[in-house]
């Protein structure tokens, strides 16, 4: 019998499992995930060990004191949350995080090819479809899109036939940004919008949250609309860990998958 | 043996590496197994493929494609051997 047979039916035999018990599958395949996380970790640290440790000392000076600077920047923000609940006589703060899942990640792009994120928490930790997925500093970066007793499935803003209705720049002008694989997103916008590089770009979360930035814009001048290339607020390669939580996006239809060519 | 760690790094590659790297191990491993690019087809879709999320599953179609036309080449050059 030739490998290629062996590889086809063992497969095949992962697929049965992945479709008849998949939260069995996955308790079986996340210590293989995880597996390669750590090996990919020490790999990191034996190539940074060969760099130069002065500038790995300023870099990380640097870094401290805009660790300092956010962490200030972070409290203020927080303080007037709370002011603004207050006045709007709203839920408080605590209230609202009460609904919040940790989850860690078990696969992520590239190794997953459709942009999606593999979470270790399932039903059993709470977790439903359509809840919005959130990396650090409370960047939305997707919806759950599959879930199983232990396990749950992400579906990022930037997986191809993507469209999350979102908003770009000071003026929040109302724009479809579709995903494009690999992490990028874009969209297309009219010329007259005046979007620059650099511009923020937000996306619906409980009210607009910045999901990444304008990095390119391509004009065709024999086009009406300029094409915005999005780059993500977080590098979605290296996202260890995300919150959970229902704000209605997934039922809004503000999160949905085109079915036509644009 | 090399065909079966061939085929052993393509799979592993599904798990451990960027799908370019997968996909590209599979590309070089159908010289050897034709049926390695459909094999890291399917299991790139039971461990990614989200029903929800996309219409088909482009991995086990381009896996398929691939070992298909490996197939028919394979025929046409065994069959020129013969003449």
């Amino acid at each position: 019998m030739s490998w290629g047979i062996i590889a086809c039916a063992g497969v095949i035999l992962a697929l049965l499992l992945r479709l008849l018990a998949p939260n069995f599958f996955w308790q079986v395949f996340s210590p293989v995930f995880r597996g390669g996380d750590a090996l990919a970790e020490k790999s990191h640290f034996i190539f940074s060990s060969f760099g130069d440790a002065a500038a790995l000392a300023l870099q990380n000076e640097q870094l401290k004191h805009e660790n300092a600077a956010l962490a200030n920047e972070n409290k203020a923000l927080l303080a007037k949350e709370v002011a603004l609940v207050a006045l709007l006589d709203s839920a408080s703060v605590e209230e609202r995080s009460v609904s919040k899942i940790l989850a860690g990640v078990v696969a992520r792009p590239p190794e997953s090819p459709y942009d999606t994120l593999v979470l270790a928490a399932g039903e059993k930790a709470g977790v439903t479809l359509g809840q919005e997925a959130f990396g650090a500093g409370g960047v939305p970066i997707g919806v759950v899109s599959s879930v199983s007793a232990d396990f749950s499935k992400v579906t990022l803003f930037s997986a191809p036939n993507t469209v999350v209705h979102g908003w770009v720049g000071r003026e929040h002008i109302p724009l479809a940004i579709r995903g494009a694989g690999a992490g990028a997103m874009n969209a297309a916008l009219a010329r007259s919008a005046n979007v620059a590089v650099g511009d923020t770009v937000f996306a619906p979360g409980p009210g607009a949250l910045p999901i990444g930035s304008v990095t390119r814009i391509d004009d065709d001048p024999t086009a009406p609309r300029v094409v915005l290339r999005i780059t993500p607020a977080l590098n979605l390669f290296s996202i260890t860990w995300v919150v959970l939580l229902d704000t209605g996006i997934g039922h809004s239809g503000a999160f949905t998958f085109a079915t036509s060519t644009p | 043996m090399m065909r079966g760690i061939l085929t052993f790094s393509t799979l592993a590659s599904v798990i451990f590496f960027p799908w370019p790297f997968a996909a590209t191990l599979a590309v070089v491993g159908v010289f050897v197994e034709p049926l390695v690019p459909l094999a890291a087809g399917i299991f790139a879709d039971t461990l990614y493929y989200t029903p929800h999320a996309n219409a088909l599953p482009f991995f086990t179609l381009y896996g398929a494609i691939v070992t298909i036309v490996a197939f028919i080449v394979r025929s046409r050059l065994r069959a020129s051997i013969m003449k």
